[in-house]
């Protein structure tokens, strides 16, 4: 029964993928389509050899696996945000973990692609495994990015959907399950990168990689670019959904990304002197990068944007005032993905094989099929990010709900989470502005001690629009306001406007009643509260119009079962 | 509703669609034969019994019929106990001719379009840096060798006791065999190139392309870890003639050496010419200070 019930849940959440409006159509096919063309130029891959790509025996690898390296960075990062979240517990920054965690799962899914596609034998793969393959480890540290990357995506994933699995049947997660996950995610995402950086730090047949700086330079660069994605991302989400991600959190992380940003460049710099000071042929690579070689130049152009996008971004972070508006945050963080991109990704594979071994500068350019490979992968992670979001959106703001049934349901299962709260002083037109961009139609009011005072709705709004006309004011406030409007007295903010006192249940108030409620009263919605007067959700009309409809649904499966 | 449903399904018929694509790409469904499935379930060289080696051999031997229409016969000769080959070069008379790198070609059935060679001949300009790789010219192309300003170094496969290749694979589709070769099983590479990257001396090359050999060309006389024909998208390199020392003749390239350059033998017998150049010689191996421990020594017999 249990196994049907889950079977039934996953379709149920697969449905979401499939439900969208004309612009999520739009956005999946554009996606769609760049996927394709990836496909295509890797059939071609496949069947032409990796000839079809620009690498070559002097430069064995290339664009894959630089971006490889980059991702690897993306998804350690995940822990920036799991660390003040879980072990500080700084609240606006816990509410949106989850969306950091999911980024991690699409990072390592997006590498693992990469490290497909630039495989000579694919099919092969298994050799790589233990027991069934031959992994060799501990010696390998291809090996060992094998553990380390495949427990990575199953720790996240495992943390993700114990979340969202209880949030769908209406229940928080108990920190006792996923506790010990996350205290292990946290080293553990330090250690994708480190075994990633040893990867290239280990060989000592190239002096370009075998510095024991490269891991802490991998790390910080890590916590520059990842967390950069995820501002922008988280944007993104606040204003596609109604998902409420404080500006709090977002101006938390743009304040750590400058640290990191400062770390990276000291590193950075430590490098670059000891390379160029002690100037032994083990320099050569690194010449060939910000210098050329032998009139040899290709990543010149490249570093030195790079490294100026670098430190402009590090100067926008740092300042308050740039970090905290948005226009400048979004540059900011568009200048420090590109430039850890570049300076992680092909500025860092590319000059580990030029000179070669044998002092042979070849030339890397990447092929347009390496190119639309490449584009194809970025498309699919994008796609996934999309369709994890799809669900996991509905689910944690309490949208999207499993297993209920008429008979039991109480307020904590329906309603939506994670709402907006106004201060008494807010001004009017600030609350108006709000209720537009969020596409909500009320907002509470709550004192001080974080209390339901109140709730200010649209029709509170539009009569404080019109109280200057008091004719038209009458006219309307007939039609169409309701009786609690009426001889309310005027002003400018939240407490002038508000209706007072709000109507307020406990979680735990059965579905009926809320229903008896809303029709005695003629209200649109009522407030939920805790035990101590907190407001902690919201249920509106529509609210239990969905579910109505779900356990329709439901009830209906039942029939034919 | 209605029409989201119906969206629903062309998406679905999409997906199964880009899905059955995926699959055609990765799995050659046409040669979904038995010999197919064979070859991809095929343990690794060092787990197989006997039997099974017997077996693979055989049926490598059919698809290369199959293919070359030509009978080419895959030895797996064991190493020879009591044996560890060692491999000199002396600088001094090597005349940068490149007849080893053809032989080399000839005997071990590298493609030819796209090129692939084993041995790399460096010239150097004589009286500068000793060695200094990074002058160093690969495509020197005179009308006529030697030239007297330069001398050539050959480098290929140094047969490390110590050899990075090795340690770094992360299939163990690379090893060295109790006779010091170092091998490749090209049944069980995926083509990872993580080997090329540690090899310090770029001996280690990759199958970018399809091999393009005519059938004419291939030396039916080859080894399962040495010169039978490999694939696109696996790595190879020098195996000091597995199949030729193993039933002991000398390397292609030792015997193509039109001045006596190349000398060859067992390390563990103090009566080989090897053992004589390394005790008679200053000799030196390339990049000491990796600590890779070459195989293969470099020295000048006499001054020039």
């Amino acid at each position: 029964m249990i196994q049907i019930m889950i079977i039934k849940n996953f379709f149920i959440a697969l449905r979401q993928i499939a439900i969208g409006n004309k612009k999520y159509y739009m956005w999946i096919s554009f996606l769609s389509f760049l996927v394709l063309l990836g496909i295509s130029a890797y059939a071609g891959q496949i069947n032409r050899g990796l000839i079809a790509t620009a690498m070559r025996d002097q430069v064995s690898w290339g664009l894959y696996i630089s971006n490889f390296t980059f991702l690897v960075g993306v998804a350690a990062a995940a822990v920036l945000l799991v660390i003040p979240a879980y072990i500080y517990n700084f609240k606006p920054i816990k509410e949106i973990v989850l969306f950091g965690e999911l980024l991690a799962v699409t990072a390592i899914v997006m590498c693992i692609l990469f490290i497909m596609v630039d495989m000579g034998q694919p099919l092969r793969v298994w050799h790589i495994l233990p027991v069934i393959g031959a992994m060799n480890f501990p010696s390998s540290l291809l090996a060992w990015d094998v553990v380390a990357l495949n427990g990575y995506l199953i720790i996240n994933t495992a943390i993700v959907f114990y979340v969202l699995y209880r949030l769908s049947i209406g229940k928080e997660y108990k920190m006792s399950v996923i506790g010990p996950l996350i205290i292990l995610s946290i080293p553990w995402a330090v250690s994708i990168h480190t075994v990633t950086a040893f990867l290239y730090n280990g060989l000592s047949s190239r002096p370009f990689w075998n510095a024991s700086i490269l891991a802490p330079r991998f790390l910080a660069s890590a916590f520059c670019s990842g967390p950069a994605i995820m501002i922008v991302l988280f944007q993104i989400i606040r204003k596609l959904s109604d998902v409420e991600i404080e500006n709090k959190a977002i101006f938390k992380i743009a304040e750590l990304i400058a640290y990191a940003i400062g770390l990276n460049l000291f590193l950075l710099g430590a490098e670059v002197f000891k390379e160029f000071y002690s100037g032994s042929i083990h320099s050569e690579p690194v010449k060939y990068l910000y210098f050329g070689l032998h009139g040899h130049n290709n990543l010149v152009p490249w570093i030195w944007f790079a490294t100026a996008m670098n430190i402009t971004a590090f100067f926008m972070f740092l300042f308050p005032r740039t970090r905290e508006n948005f226009v400048t945050l979004n540059m900011a963080c568009v200048f420090v993905i590109t430039g850890v991109y570049i300076e992680k990704g092909m500025g860092l594979i590319i000059p580990g094989f030029v000179p070669d071994t044998l002092g042979e500068i070849y030339e890397y350019i990447p092929t347009m099929q390496e190119i639309l490979v490449t584009i194809g992968v970025w498309a699919s992670g994008a796609m996934l990010y999309t369709f994890l979001l799809k669900f996991a959106v509905p689910v944690y703001t309490g949208k999207l709900r499993f297993g209920l049934r008429a008979k039991g349901i109480v307020a904590r299962d329906i309603m939506t989470r994670h709402l907006i709260t106004v201060s008494p002083e807010t001004e009017a037109d600030e609350i108006s502005k709000l209720l537009i961009s969020r596409r909500i139609s009320a907002v509470p009011v709550v004192d001080a001690d974080n209390k339901v005072i109140g709730v200010v709705s649209e029709s509170d709004i539009i009569f404080q629009e019109i109280r200057h006309e008091p004719e038209v004011a009458e006219r309307l406030g007939k039609l169409v306001l309701p009786e609690a409007q009426k001889g309310k007295k005027l002003g400018d903010t939240a407490s002038d406007i508000m209706t007072s006192p709000a109507i307020t249940a406990l979680e735990d108030t059965s579905m009926k009643e809320l229903i008896r409620s809303i029709a005695d009263r003629k209200i649109k919605r009522i407030i939920i509260v805790d035990g101590k007067g907190h407001p902690v959700g919201i249920v509106s009309r529509v609210d239990i119009l969905r579910t109505l409809d779900n356990i329709k649904l439901d009830s209906l499966k039942e029939g034919k079962d | 509703m209605k029409q989201d449903r119906k969206r629903c399904i062309g998406r679905r018929t999409f997906l199964q669609g880009a899905a059955l694509g995926l699959a055609s790409v990765a799995l050659p469904l046409d040669k979904a034969d038995a010999s197919f499935w064979e070859a991809f379930f095929q343990k690794h060289f060092r787990e197989m019994n006997e039997a099974e080696i017997k077996k693979v051999l055989s049926r490598l031997e059919k698809d290369y019929e199959d293919k070359y229409r030509k009978e080419i016969k895959v030895g797996n000769e064991k190493p020879m106990p009591g044996v560890l080959f060692g491999y000199g070069l002396d600088l001094s008379r090597c005349i940068g001719c490149r007849r080893c790198v053809y032989a080399c070609v000839e005997e071990n059935n590298q493609s030819l379009d796209p090129q692939i060679h084993w041995i790399t001949v460096l010239r150097f300009r004589k009286g500068e840096k000793w060695v200094d790789l990074e002058n160093s010219e690969k495509y020197y192309n005179p009308a006529q060798v030697p030239e007297k300003e330069y001398f050539y170094m050959p480098i290929q496969c140094q047969q490390c006791e110590n050899p990075p290749c090795v340690r770094v694979c992360p299939t163990k589709a690379t090893w060295k065999e109790p006779d010091g070769i170092v091998v490749i099983d090209y049944n069980w590479c995926i083509g990872c190139r993580y080997c090329m990257a540690a090899c310090p001396y770029g001996a280690r090359r990759f199958n970018w392309g399809e091999p393009g050999r005519p059938a004419e060309k291939i030396n039916p006389k080859t080894h399962y870890l040495g010169n039978r024909p490999r694939y696109k998208g696996v790595v190879e390199k020098c195996t000091f003639c597995i199949q030729r020392t193993r039933n002991g003749r000398y390397p292609a390239c030792v015997e193509a050496c039109p001045v006596g350059a190349r000398k060859f033998g067992n390390l563990l017998d103090p009566q080989s010419e090897i053992r004589y150049a390394i005790e008679h010689k200053r000799v030196f191996r390339l990049k000491e200070d990796l600590n890779t421990n070459p195989k293969f020594y470099y020295f000048f017999a006499y001054g020039k």
